[in-house]
């Protein structure tokens, strides 16, 4: 959003413009953001800089004075960096600017606009990209508005009032999420994994992050002390399988056995030792390792790949449907950001135009107060003020006016009409309306 | 039914609609305003009971003045375990069950508030430990059978892998059991209490006045004892635990409840 006659942009590439061939070439690591940042305001028109690369995106949100220049320039910046012609980029590129770069910040932070719709991680992403240039000096007014005023604001809105991001949409989380229905907070519990293979692995990550302790079982023992030794668990002997069990209150089963390896009369045994506790089994292997029938036992709670596939897969159309009430208050903050950044534009037009008419008056009364006393002098000096408010009232309601298209003409007609600076402009481009052609996306020219 | 009462009634009323309406998907987040409204009922309900005991009802005089006194400690009991466990399903059982314990207390028959006991004038110390030991009993076991009851529908969408709906219940199958079995635990000696001191009095009355009768609630409240007593030793000793141990909690808190609407009925007629 524009502060004088800088415009905001944003140029960049996402997983729906660009494959992961040309992300990773534009990709920043974090401690190679400050010579980025650095690169980019010393483009000429650049006055403002901020970066946000994922591994889903890298965008580059700047407030530049001349916006075409700009993004001509931030362009080759890009091609260079991804060691390609700039012609070649330009298929990838996306460009937009002003409301449309805002709504668009909006629909990132708020996770809109991400491969998974509502996880959580874009929101501390993007908060990094803007600390990073608040540190390094290359975010200022206008980012600050951006950011810290509108997208943290309003991806705090989204997940607070809609439930893009109440369900869980990866297998993991959802088996997770199951696992925490039946036994509760993970701090104090023991969760064995027979079997070390890749998904043994992915299932220790994400359950040693929510603090459980882990005891890995396998036939092999070297491979699971292998496991073991990467994440900090125990490592039991497969012929204790069934102590093992017992003393677990989560099981990740993911073998590469042909047969099932937990079955029922294993688990009936294990049941009676567990004396009553709940205990819950998370099959994740295929073939299936975990008999199914060990699913009706009183007390054991069995959960295979399909179930886990068939949860996550209707939390994800449920975040699809949430995504229509997200994007309504993306829509709704983005009205009140501009009307916002708008009122705050016409400040310091607003005062210009009363110093303009209200020098004018004084120096009025002065020169027709050559021979009087200061008495007089004062009394003619209100009676002009009086004159000047009673006169501005009107233009100055109008200008407060909320209509847009009303608002552009009269800011600019007052300008040229009493020849003000053009230090408050509100420059057109901000004041299309929203989706209109100034505003609607634009593939970068790359020339 | 003082203004005072009607104003608690009111905010327990709202915690209720409140907590249900998270359960059921209404509202999201509602538990949070339902947790807020119930603190305001129960320190409504508070200054109600300690206005009636200044003008001289004692909350233990009269069966609807101590089913009054239960309804209060369960709505106590809830909001402060609730301070701790996320138990948003069990507040669409509990906060309702309040509602309807006050109302039935407070919009009870007029001849019953005049009382069971208190006009005997022999109920001395030892009938007001019974009645007081025995709310106490009702209240907490009430509290386990809502859990229970919680337990039971969470065991049954967990086994249909409905992850949604235990997630809207909010609280884990571990954390039910555990605390189901600590209100059975703590109320247990309560009861066993409130069982002595109520046949030590009664044996005294009726040789006082000779009315020995063998009435039904006793019977049931002793086979009430019993099953809570199997469930115990069952859990010690055999490990129940889960949907047995739910299903037996349910069971005692019926005889429970059978018993209370024993007294109240032969008050009532």
């Amino acid at each position: 959003m524009p502060v004088a006659n800088i415009d905001l942009l944003l140029l960049g590439v996402s997983h729906k413009t660009a494959p992961v061939a040309v992300r990773e070439r534009l990709a920043v690591e974090p401690e190679a953001i400050a010579a980025a940042l650095v690169e980019l305001t010393a483009l000429a028109p650049v006055r403002e800089a901020a970066m946000i690369s994922t591994c889903n995106r890298v965008e580059l949100y700047v407030a530049a004075e001349d916006a075409d220049r700009a993004a001509a320039e931030l362009a080759g910046v890009l091609a260079r960096r991804a060691g390609v012609a700039v012609g070649d980029l330009a298929e990838h590129l996306y460009q937009h600017r002003d409301s449309a770069a805002v709504r668009h910040l909006f629909r990132v932070a708020s996770s809109l606009d991400s491969l998974v719709v509502g996880e959580p991680q874009i929101l501390g992403q993007t908060k990094q990209a803007y600390d990073a240039a608040v540190q390094h000096g290359t975010a200022g007014a206008v980012l600050r508005a951006c950011f810290e005023e509108g997208a943290f604001r309003v991806a705090r809105r989204v997940r607070r009032e809609t439930a893009i991001a109440r369900n869980p949409v990866s297998v993991s989380s959802v088996a997770v999420e199951f696992a925490r229905q039946v036994v509760g907070d993970f701090s104090r519990k023991r969760v064995l994994i027979v079997g070390a293979g890749k998904m043994s692995e992915l299932a220790a990550r994400t359950l040693r992050t929510h603090g459980a302790t882990l005891t890995v079982i396998n036939r092999t023992r070297a491979r699971a002390e292998e496991l073991a030794q990467r994440f900090g668990a125990d490592v039991a002997d497969w012929n204790d399988l069934q102590g093992a069990l017992t003393t677990a209150d989560i099981v990740i089963a993911s073998t590469g056995a042909q047969r099932p390896v937990l079955t029922l009369e294993t688990l009936k045994l294990v049941r009676k030792a567990r004396r009553g506790r709940q205990l819950c089994l998370l099959d994740i292997a295929v073939p299936r390792d975990v008999e199914p029938e060990v699913g009706k036992l009183d007390g054991i709670y069995l959960f295979d790949i399909d179930d886990l596939q068939k949860q996550a897969s209707d939390h994800r159309a449920e975040r699809e449907e949430e995504a229509a009430e997200a994007e309504a208050v993306v829509e709704e903050e983005l009205g009140r950001f501009v009307k916002r950044w708008r009122s705050r534009q016409r400040g310091p037009l607003v005062s210009a135009l009363q110093t303009h008419f209200h020098g004018i008056a004084r120096a009025e009364v002065m020169r027709l107060s050559g021979g009087v006393d200061d008495k007089e002098r004062k009394a003619r000096l209100d009676i002009a003020e009086s004159l000047v408010k009673k006169l501005l009232h009107l233009p100055m309601t109008a200008l407060r006016d909320d209509d847009p298209d009303e608002a552009v003409s009269l800011v600019q007609a007052l300008q040229r009409l009493f020849s003000l600076s053009p230090m408050a402009a509100v420059p057109a481009s901000e004041e299309a309306p929203a989706g209109s052609d100034a505003n609607v996306d634009k593939k970068a020219t790359g020339s | 039914m003082s203004t005072l009462t009607w104003h608690a009634v009111g905010a327990y009323a709202i915690a209720a609609i409140l907590y249900l309406a998270h359960v059921v998907g209404l509202r999201r987040g509602a538990e949070n305003a339902g947790r807020a409204m119930l603190a305001v009922g129960v320190a409504l309900h508070f200054a109600d009971i300690g206005v009636r005991c200044y003008h001289g009802t004692n909350p233990i005089s009269s069966t609807p003045e101590a089913m009054s006194l239960a309804a209060f400690m369960i709505a106590a009991v809830f909001l402060l375990t609730s301070l701790r466990y996320q138990l948003t399903a069990a507040g669409g059982f509990a906060v309702p069950a309040v509602v309807a314990l006050i109302l039935l207390a407070r919009l009870a028959p007029a001849e019953m508030a005049p009382p069971t006991a208190a006009a005997i004038p022999e109920m001395g110390r030892l009938g007001q430990a019974h009645i007081l030991l025995a709310t106490l009993g009702v209240a907490v076991f009430a509290f386990a059978a809502v859990l229970a009851i919680v337990y039971l529908f969470q065991d049954r969408s967990l086994k249909r892998k409905q992850l949604d709906l235990a997630m809207a219940r909010g609280t884990p199958l571990e954390t039910l059991d555990r605390l189901a079995h600590r209100c059975v635990s703590i109320g247990f000696p309560v009861f066993t209490l409130a069982i002595v001191t109520g046949a030590i009095w009664v044996a005294r009355l009726g040789l006082l006045h000779g009315r020995g009768t063998l009435r039904p609630e006793y019977l049931i409240a002793v086979g009430t004892w019993i099953a809570f007593a199997v469930l115990i030793i069952a859990r010690v000793g055999a490990g129940w635990r889960g949907r047995r141990a739910a299903w037996l909690t349910l069971g005692g808190f019926g005889g429970t409840a059978l018993v209370v609407a024993a007294y109240f009925i032969r008050h009532a007629v």
